[in-house]
């Protein structure tokens, strides 16, 4: 029998540990929203898959916080058929550094995938936003979530599925799992699954409440980028 | 002066099989004397005990699936001219003699590492081309070439090993003339050392002529033998032909890589890079198919240019099978080989361009695009696609401050072009009518370039909660949906 050293173990966030929220050391993005943070158990998982269901547009929102701060590091933020323009002043009003953005379009579903795995695990993406089966092709099956999923871990890239709610059939192996669909204040997002906890957290990301502001404007508790909470260095993986 | 011979004795043979992956016996015959006799042959007809000198009859009587092949002087000649290209690289003197390259490596050898290093390099380098050669280094380019051919791997360095280094050589070697070779071993001498210790006066005399003593001074270096000039071509153009056809894009790799490492070593010689390899393959009874293989920046590194050829390829639909291919490349471009970028600040600086390349390569250069913003308010001429890592603009850099101020009320997405709306009394529908929130953001812009806009921008609240960017023609009236939130 070999040792095992339990609060590695923990940290690593490959311990299943019911509703007491972990926060896996380097291994979450804050994601600049404090009600999302919440249900998320600390922010998006990084280096992984996330599968965002609901309609194509929806869920982009959400992630603005996180292109900001990515767009920060030397890496590509990877758009794989994006169903409309990023339309980049109010990315750049949001404090995304557009030069970073990297868009892949005009691809069919089968080519979409295939660019999402070439990124995803080629280690110069901090983080992939693609729309892969938006035509209902049945190229994304559960075999080639799990390739994407490695190629994740492989290339430390954050690879965020934008996919329709039909999917929600299918099981899956990435490490959250959400569900978004519009609501009077915002956003309603409800988490189906997520790893190293309970899914069923559901909250509003509130994007319209009175002001017109949003994205930062929203950010109510100032986050580090990266949670590392008493782990000393954060090491990426890429050297 | 220190002259590298490069003997190629299968050339005749390799002209016709470089350009193949498995070995199928194959014999190339050449007319002696009125009959048609095997010139060179290769080892799987070798198995069968065919052998270069037989006649040709025999030869298909020990084989009968032997492929035969006319000896064609032009390809071989036109192959060394292609080799020179390669070798290039490695000297600026190139001589030919028949099946034969000559390279002044004196100059050179201490940039490439010595000569051991040198000669493992180009031995290498000559196998991924699909030649075999031998050897041979002297100080004069004739005695380089008569070494190379009769005592292949010999390394004499200086003058004065020469002379005992061709001593052993028999005469043969040294010229093709008939009479003269008969005549000196009529006399009794049957190597150069034998002719070598005779008295010059009397060796003129005896074996008739100045040009049997002339040829024999060029090669000890005790007369000036100069070579004309090679240089090498403004551009790069060579085929593989293909023995056996080929049916599957596949099997087109392994001669596009020789065609790659000629590429590769014409490109060194010159400083260059390649950005555009076009390539052409012939069909016996189609017309060819063409093609272009795009590289993100100039490159002479075959390994990479393979992998993107097998990617290029993978899209490519055959009409016919495959006899001939074809690498071209028109221009190329000045090479740095490796870029030292500035440790901080660096935001313009392309992370990975291989994986820029796969895709670019895989699905098309019009389909990865880079984003800049540009200081205009029109929503359609506030942003451009660009080369994905394209150094930024003046006009691109000085309108980020500017556009943050309004930007935030404006959406993430915006849609390729406006969407009419239809007019409910005044007020616009999308799945219900739409409840507008605050103030509207006029933008007027343009009437100076011909894109005249004079539009009414709101936030817009559908029935199912969403969140919408319309605006209001105020000109010609009407609404259109151009954004969404969240």
């Amino acid at each position: 029998m070999q040792a095992v050293d339990l609060d590695a173990l923990k940290r690593s966030g490959a311990l299943w540990r019911g509703r007491r929220s972990v926060l896996m050391a380097g291994r979450v993005l804050g994601s600049g929203w404090a009600v999302l943070d919440e249900v998320l158990g600390g922010g998006w998982p990084r280096a992984a898959l996330v599968e965002v269901l609901g309609d194509a547009h929806l869920g982009l929102s959400l992630l603005l916080p996180l292109l900001a701060d990515l767009s920060l590091e030397s890496r590509w933020l990877t758009w794989v058929a994006p169903p409309y323009l990023p339309y980049a002043p109010a990315l750049a009003a949001r404090g995304i550094r557009v030069e970073r953005v990297l868009l892949v379009q005009q691809v069919s579903d089968e080519q979409a995938l295939w660019a999402a795995e070439q990124v995803l695990k080629s280690g110069a993406c901090s983080l992939l936003l693609a729309w892969p089966d938006r035509a209902g092709a049945r190229g994304l099956d559960t075999a080639r979530l799990r390739r994407l999923q490695l190629a994740a871990e492989q290339g430390d890239c954050t690879g965020v599925l934008f996919r329709p709610l039909r999917a929600v059939r299918q099981g899956s192996t990435a490490a959250l799992r959400l569900r978004v669909r519009p609501a009077p204040l915002g956003l309603e997002v409800e988490v189906l699954k997520r790893r190293g906890g309970w899914g069923g957290g559901t909250c509003i990301v509130p994007m319209h409440a009175g002001t017109r502001d949003e994205g930062r404007g929203a950010r109510q508790v100032p986050l580090p980028s990266v949670l590392v909470p008493g782990s000393s260095v954060l090491v990426p993986s890429r050297a | 002066m220190l002259w590298l011979g490069l003997y190629f004795p299968q050339l005749p043979l390799e002209v016709f099989v470089r350009g193949r992956q498995q070995a199928g016996a194959l014999a190339v015959v050449d007319t002696q004397g009125g009959r048609e006799q095997v010139s060179r042959c290769d080892a799987a007809a070798q198995a069968y005990g065919v052998r270069p000198g037989q006649a040709l009859p025999a030869a298909l009587a020990l084989c009968a699936d032997l492929a035969v092949q006319r000896r064609e002087r032009d390809r071989e000649r036109r192959a060394l001219d292609e080799l020179a290209a390669w070798a290039y690289q490695f000297s600026a003197r190139i001589a030919f003699e028949p099946s034969l390259l000559l390279l002044e490596v004196g100059a050179s050898r201490r940039l490439f590492g010595g000569l051991p290093v040198l000669l493992q390099t180009l031995r290498r380098e000559l196998g991924q081309l699909g030649y075999d050669a031998a050897h041979a280094l002297a100080p004069t380019p004739a005695a380089a070439g008569l070494l190379a051919r009769s005592r292949p791997g010999s390394e004499v360095l200086t003058c004065d090993d020469l002379r005992a280094a061709v001593a052993p050589l028999s005469l043969a070697c040294l010229t093709r003339d008939r009479r003269a070779r008969e005549l000196v071993r009529h006399i009794g001498l049957d190597t150069l050392g034998d002719v070598l210790a005779l008295p010059r006066p009397e060796l003129a005399r005896r074996v008739g002529g100045p040009r049997f003593a002339a040829l024999l001074d060029r090669v000890l270096g005790d007369a000036p033998d100069p070579r004309a000039e090679w240089s090498p071509p403004a551009r790069f153009a060579q085929t593989v032909e293909l023995l056996g056809e080929i049916g599957q894009t596949t099997a087109l790799v392994f001669p596009a890589r020789r065609l790659m490492v000629a590429l590769c070593g014409f490109l060194r010689g010159l400083g260059g890079g390649a950005q555009r390899l076009q390539w052409t393959l012939q069909h016996r009874d189609h017309p060819a198919t063409a093609f272009d293989q795009g590289l993100l920046d100039p490159s002479r590194d075959p390994d990479h240019m393979l992998e993107m050829f097998r990617e290029r390829i993978e899209r490519l639909s055959l009409p016919a099978s495959v006899i001939a291919i074809t690498l071209r490349v028109d221009d190329w471009q000045a090479f740095v080989e490796c870029n030292l970028a500035l440790p901080v600040g660096d935001v313009a600086a392309v992370p990975d361009p291989a994986l820029l390349e796969r895709l670019a390569n895989r699905l098309g250069e019009h389909c990865v695009r880079g984003l800049r913003c540009l200081a205009d308010h029109r929503p359609e001429r506030a942003w451009r696609l660009c080369r994905p890592g394209e150094a930024d603009d003046e006009e691109a850099g000085g309108s980020v401050p500017a556009a943050t101020a309004h930007g935030l009320s404006q959406p993430p997405w915006l849609l390729p072009q406006p969407r009419p709306l239809r007019d409910c009394n005044g007020v616009p529908e999308y799945g219900g009518v739409l409840r507008l929130e605050g103030l509207p953001e006029r933008i007027e812009a343009g009437w100076w370039d011909g894109f005249d806009i004079t539009r009414d921008y709101f936030v817009a609240h559908s029935p199912a909660g969403e969140r919408l960017w319309v605006f209001r023609d105020r000109r010609g009236g009407g609404w259109y949906l151009h954004g969404l939130f969240v």
